[in-house]
């Protein structure tokens, strides 16, 4: 996967919290990954398909989760709950769909969106194909920390 | 004025209910999906339908085209992820009125339910 495929991913994390959120947020370095993330943390998942296959997953500690659900939606919730699990998801949502169109922009055929998986809870695994490499994205707000973790590539191998 | 949200997110359409409700618009109804959408525009009247685009079991694109087709005229403003030009000229062939990319700031909700609704 091509690093600079990750730039739109991170623009639209800022215009999301920009927008939705009224919050700043800070990123650290794009790192390479085959790991498959903290247990301890909600994770969304989305899959892309069309002119790009992959997938998009943004996995927030619990407490950036409840911080992130109390700022759109008003008192910040103690522990997970269906919101909790749905504001994650469509957090995530418009992330994957503001970077589709991105990328998209030259390539005349949108990319489809899946519907998001949330996964939560204190002991799961997620397990990803061996082969798979993950572009992983550290981001620091007011809300607390979280990162977006992208993985993708364009059927005809462009772009 | 009444509205009817339609997005398979709960906390999306608590979203705009809230920002409905901010700019004095209270009589709102919701739907979460598609098909559900088109059975209520079926049942009731509304001024404005806010329509999300990927949903399960009818997508908001398809809902339009059913709601149409029935010959219904009212509203309709999808409020969607999907950001891509070709997109928004799909969904006003098919009979959207007006169209805005999630993720919004609440303020521009309301302009556009106002032109929409002028319109």
């Amino acid at each position: 996967m091509n690093v600079k495929l990750i730039n739109p991913f991170i623009e639209s994390v800022y215009e999301l919290f920009a927008t939705m959120l009224n919050c700043g947020v800070s990123r650290g370095d794009v790192t390479l990954s085959k790991l498959g993330g903290d247990p301890k943390h909600l994770v969304a998942l989305i899959g892309l398909s069309g002119p790009a296959r992959g997938t998009v997953a943004l996995s927030l500690p619990v407490d950036t989760s409840l911080q992130l659900t109390g700022r759109l939606l008003g008192p910040v919730p103690t522990e997970v709950n269906d919101d909790v699990a749905d504001a994650v998801a469509e957090m995530a949502n418009m992330i994957a769909g503001s970077a589709k169109a991105k990328l998209g922009a030259d390539t005349g055929t949108p990319i489809n969106l899946g519907l998001p998986t949330v996964v939560t809870g204190s002991d799961y695994k997620v397990v990803y194909p061996s082969d798979t490499v993950w572009l992983d994205v550290p981001f620091q707000s007011e809300l607390g920390q979280f990162s977006l973790r992208v993985t993708f590539e364009f059927s005809n191998g462009g772009a | 004025m009444k509205v009817l949200v339609v997005d398979d997110s709960s906390v999306m359409r608590r979203i705009l209910i809230n920002a409905l409700n901010t700019g004095g618009i209270t009589e709102v109804q919701q739907a979460a999906d598609g098909s559900e959408a088109v059975a209520m525009c079926a049942a009731e009247a509304y001024d404005l339908v806010l329509m999300d685009w990927n949903m399960p079991n009818m997508r908001g694109i398809d809902a339009v085209r059913t709601i149409r087709s029935s010959g219904n005229t009212v509203k309709i403003m999808m409020v969607t992820t999907e950001a891509e030009k070709s997109r928004v000229i799909e969904a006003l062939k098919a009979g959207a009125n007006n169209y805005v990319v999630k993720p919004f700031e609440p303020a521009t909700i309301l302009e556009k339910i106002q032109a929409t609704c002028a319109s």
